[in-house]
């Protein structure tokens, strides 16, 4: 009776926990102030215009970050930017020149700004300050730190008493000899969430929610492991601490612009290396030749892929105002989509294809956009031309699925069946029916979710990405570089489109298409790349001493007096 | 990078399509949620339950692994209007009440019908099988057998039909109707027991009346037509000659404020209940509609429709001596009950009337061979298609005391298309019990 009442107060506990997460995260992602950064001043006449980025556009267009209206000035006429080595030089754009700097014209190697160099911008004069790291400290003491309002500590508290409750729920459902393996798989994520959570104190960083919303995520999925598979939760143990490991390197990686520029060709071979490889000595399963064998480990590539699509896709913005440059990447995505097109795997096709169009939008201008949208419409063509036969038959059978319950309706049927049992709270963690069916833990880990924890838990899920989501676009305005807005927001694309289309795909609005839950879904290969997909997003976080991914305190090679600094 | 921010805005297009597309995953869920749960309800709930017949035979089951109906195809046809489906398209279906239904869903938990619900029913399957193969696949129509004295649905047939596991193939037009409950026809000269009924009650020295058939007669400038010519006849000749020309003057005769006392009276014009499903209600005219109309109304056509299992009841309330057992369709604990629909004497008057139908005009030797016989053909002349067919009667056989309703929709003569089907399920009938 006492075991009865404790199951059922953890269900509703559970999801009060779940929610709690999600809104303390929500508010204090999307809610708190959120103050640019201000690193140098461009003067227009009487007029000190900040710099907010690392890099800058000047124009006369009301979207220039850096306005100067002027008669004789472009609608965008150059592009500042700024280097790890606090270095700020000078672009035009489409080489069209017209800007002059100590009477010498610009070359496609751009200029470089000292403190107080005069721009003559077709006749426009004006005058460019750095700022000292003294005064830089002193703007940034001025912004909200991340993490102020909603300290991420307790949220992270919630979340291990989450944990916790989940160890208990599962203590009622699996058998005694498991047990302990279960209850150790949680306390790895635990563990896992804790260290980082320190390591970022102790290096002075607040913003810590993209964590908590990716590690309750990967509690879900460890739920579902548990439920699944008990046996091989320790090779989910082991991918979980590899994935964030794998994370905070990446992150720390992403914090240099330059050595992220100069791998970049690298990653484009690898990409396509990876793919080729996959085509060739790939095993089929489902239907799709996207599994690799190597020394009895398997994985998928197509999934480190998408990492390295998005590292080669995202650009600065100086590169972005010349159009070769594009064609590069446009090239590179064909290949890609292509690639996964031949394998079959379609789902991964489409949302590489969803990617694209995303980061191609972000970078073109208005020139190219017809040229990508002919190329766009090529490539679908292409992975429509392609299409498998059972890839035919699952388009068939959406929306049909009840019609077809034990053939090509068998998975989705039993989703929604589960998923409906389980009410809003759940049937209890481990104590569900779905976990017995095949491929439960991937492409159905929706309905295990709601089943197990309920309507409301499977909501938080999809909730956790959205939240992320428009983090990444909230992000993407005040980020130092073009480079981290388009990758954040290409690997939150991918994320979502990834999630929609298996929560979707599950409950039949979408055709199945076999994807992963980010997070969620087990599967090493898979779990790895969004946490790598992660730290873009952390990348882009420049709220004041919340991102370890992003460089603390500027080094300024000449570091000025105070006296120099403009304030006349 | 302002730029940048607001193109940025197309991830936030992506994020709102999926806020939509979980908007409709929760109402789908609100509007599904307990069918859904309902439709694997012994996986979900730990128990499920049966619908059998009354041999125990299985026509549909709640489980998760195992197929949800009968093994066999045939039997899934046959009963597909008894069972119904997981979409309930039938609308008739009994599936939903053993896999819980709505009723025992509970949103916050989740949990449905916990305890086994068993459906014991009172159909014979083998009945609906040769029911089903002997109206055919190709044709529609309906038939249902009762047993008059307990009230027990031992046949409850419609075609064309479907089977509920197989989702592919091409559905027939109209498969999902079930011809016994959910649809009502013009009844033709079935009808005509209903004016004989109102006739032997209304009209004095009913049955010692003469009428004269020469193939035509005139109502107020209207011409009546009869399917042959009969000359003098009596009213037990009549019924038996199934004349058109005698039952217009009958139907005059009784005057329409009767005739639609007692079309109401037997039920025709109500949304009847079997076992709490809802039948469809059947039409007579109720506006005044003058002699002619009248007379054309008495014999099963002008706006008369009836339903097969309307029809079935009145020809249950004969056959038992004007006492209507309910019918059911589901076995019942409880003693059966009845009421008195008809007059005793008019129930025997017309018992008496239907058996010499079949002796004086059905050819019972070649026709039915050993069967104790009370019945009457129809005939439903439609305009531009193909008559309705119809046999209704009962066994006048205490040992098997059924009624019976046989309707061929566009199937041509009475007697020589419903008869043979109504024949091969109450031979099979006979032998069964």
């Amino acid at each position: 009776m006492f075991q009865d009442y404790m199951i059922t107060f953890s269900r509703y506990l559970i999801l009060f926990l779940s929610v709690c997460i999600i809104i303390r995260c929500l508010r204090s992602m999307l809610r708190e102030k959120y103050e640019p950064e201000i690193w140098a001043y461009i003067r227009c006449g009487k007029e000190m215009i900040p710099v907010h980025h690392w890099e800058a556009t000047l124009g006369r267009s009301a979207s220039a970050d850096v306005r100067i209206y002027r008669d004789g000035v472009s609608r965008i006429h150059a592009v500042l930017k700024r280097y790890d080595n606090g270095v700020w030089k000078l672009y035009d754009v489409f080489g069209k020149k017209k800007i002059w700097v100590n009477g010498q014209e610009i070359g496609p190697s751009g200029f470089r700004l000292e403190n107080g160099t005069q721009i003559n911008m077709n006749g426009v004069r004006i005058r460019f300050y750095n700022i000292t790291t003294t005064k830089h400290n002193k703007l940034e003491s001025g912004r909200t730190a991340a993490g102020k309002k909603f300290s991420p500590a307790f949220t992270l508290f919630e979340l291990t008493l989450l944990q916790a409750l989940l160890v208990l729920q599962h203590t009622y459902s699996c058998s005694a000899d498991l047990l302990y393996l279960i209850a150790f798989g949680f306390f790895m994520v635990a563990s896992m969430q804790w260290i980082c959570y320190f390591s970022m104190r102790i290096i002075n960083r607040n913003g810590f929610e993209p964590e908590i919303l990716s590690f309750f995520l990967t509690s879900l999925g460890m739920s579902v492991a548990a439920s699944y598979s008990p046996e091989s939760i320790m090779k989910q143990i082991i991918l979980v601490v590899i994935s964030v490991v794998c994370f905070l390197l990446f992150g720390l990686w992403l914090r240099k612009l330059n050595r992220i520029s100069a791998l970049r060709t690298l990653a484009a071979i690898a990409a396509v290396a990876f793919l080729a490889l996959n085509y060739i000595a790939g095993t089929v399963s489902g239907g799709a030749r996207n599994w690799l064998e190597i020394g009895g480990i398997t994985f998928q590539p197509s999934e480190l892929v998408k990492v390295a699509y998005i590292y080669v896709g995202a650009s600065t913005l100086d590169r972005l105002y010349h159009s070769k440059n594009l064609f590069v990447f446009i090239a590179f995505s064909a290949v890609c989509v292509l690639a996964l097109a031949l394998m079959g795997d379609f789902g991964t096709a489409l949302i590489f294809f969803i990617c694209f169009l995303i980061i191609s939008f972000m970078r073109s201008g208005s020139i190219a956009t017809v040229l990508l949208a002919l190329s766009g419409a090529a490539m679908a063509g292409a992975f429509v031309f392609s299409v498998r036969p059972y890839v035919a038959q699952r388009f068939a059978s959406w929306g049909h699925v009840w019609e077809d319950v034990y053939n090509t309706g068998y998975q989705q049927t039993r989703c929604m069946s589960a998923a409906a049992s389980g009410g809003l709270i759940g049937k209890g963690a481990g104590a569900g029916w779905l976990k017995n069916i095949v491929a439960a833990n991937t492409d159905m880990v929706f309905g295990v979710i709601c089943e197990e924890l309920g309507l409301i838990v499977g909501l938080c899920a999809i909730a956790a990405i959205l939240v992320l989501a428009f983090f990444a676009i909230r992000s993407a305005q005040s980020s130092r570089s073009a480079y981290y807005s388009i990758a954040a927001c290409a690997a939150m694309t991918i994320l979502s489109v990834q999630m929609a289309l298996n929560v979707f795909g599950s409950m039949d609005l979408l055709p199945f298409t076999g994807v992963t839950f980010p997070f969620v879904s087990t599967g090493g290969t898979s779990l790895i790349s969004c946490w790598l997909m992660l730290a873009y997003v952390k990348g882009a976080d420049t709220r004041r001493e919340s991102s370890f991914a992003v460089r603390p305190i500027p080094v300024i090679e000449t570091d000025l007096s105070d006296e120099d600094a403009p304030n006349d | 990078m302002k730029k940048i921010g607001r193109r940025a805005l197309m991830l936030f297009l992506i994020a709102v399509m999926i806020l939509g597309g979980t908007g409709v995953y929760i109402f789908r869920f609100i509007v599904n949620g307990p069918a859904w749960a309902a439709y694997f309800s012994r996986a979900n709930s730990g128990a499920g339950g049966e619908i059998t017949d009354r041999y125990g035979e299985i026509l549909a089951r709640c489980d998760a692994t195992s197929a949800v109906f009968s093994d066999d195809p045939e039997t899934r046809a046959a009963c597909y209007h008894v069972t119904g489906d997981y979409w309930d398209r039938t609308g008739t279906g009994l599936l939903r009440r053993v896999t819980g239904g709505p009723s025992s869903y509970d949103y916050v938990t989740g949990t449905t019908s916990s305890t086994p619900v068993n459906l014991p029913l009172n159909l014979d399957a083998e009945l609906n099988r040769v029911a089903l193969r002997a109206i055919g696949r190709d044709r529609k129509g309906a038939a249902m057998v009762m047993n008059y004295k307990t009230g027990e649905i031992l046949c409850m047939a419609s075609a064309p039909t479907v089977d509920p596991l197989d989702g592919q193939t091409i559905v027939p037009d109209g498969a999902f109707i079930n011809r016994c409950l959910a649809a009502t026809f013009t009844p033709g000269s079935s009808f005509k027991l209903v004016t004989a009924a109102a006739a032997i009650e209304t009209v004095p020295n009913i049955e010692s009346r003469s009428f004269y058939c020469e193939k035509e007669y005139d109502i107020a400038g209207v011409t009546i037509t009869c399917s042959g010519t009969h000359y003098t006849q009596n009213f037990r000749q009549a019924l038996a000659n199934s004349c058109n020309i005698a039952f217009a003057q009958i139907a005059v005769k009784v005057g329409q404020d009767e005739m639609i006392r007692h079309v109401e009276n037997y039920g025709f014009l109500d949304n009847l209940n079997l076992d709490g499903i809802t039948t469809s209600a059947g039409k007579y005219p109720l506006e005044f509609v003058g002699d002619p109309e009248l007379a054309w109304s008495g014999i099963g056509q002008s706006t008369d429709l009836v339903s097969p299992f309307a029809m079935l009841r009145f020809v249950a309330t004969i056959a038992n001596y004007g006492t209507l057992v309910t019918p059911h369709l589901i076995e019942q604990n409880e003693p059966a009950e009845s009421q008195q629909l008809m007059k005793a004497d008019t129930a025997s008057a017309l018992r008496e009337l239907m058996l010499n139908n079949v002796t004086a005009h059905y050819e019972p030797d070649r026709n039915f061979p050993g069967l104790a016989l009370g019945a009457k053909t129809g005939t439903a002349e439609l305009e531009g298609q193909t008559s309705h067919a119809w046999f209704v009667g009962f066994l006048d056989d205490p040992d098997h005391p059924y009624a019976f309703v046989v309707m061929i929709e566009n199937g041509g003569g009475g007697l020589s298309v419903a008869g043979p089907v109504a024949n091969q399920i109450l031979q099979s009938a006979v032998l069964r019990s």
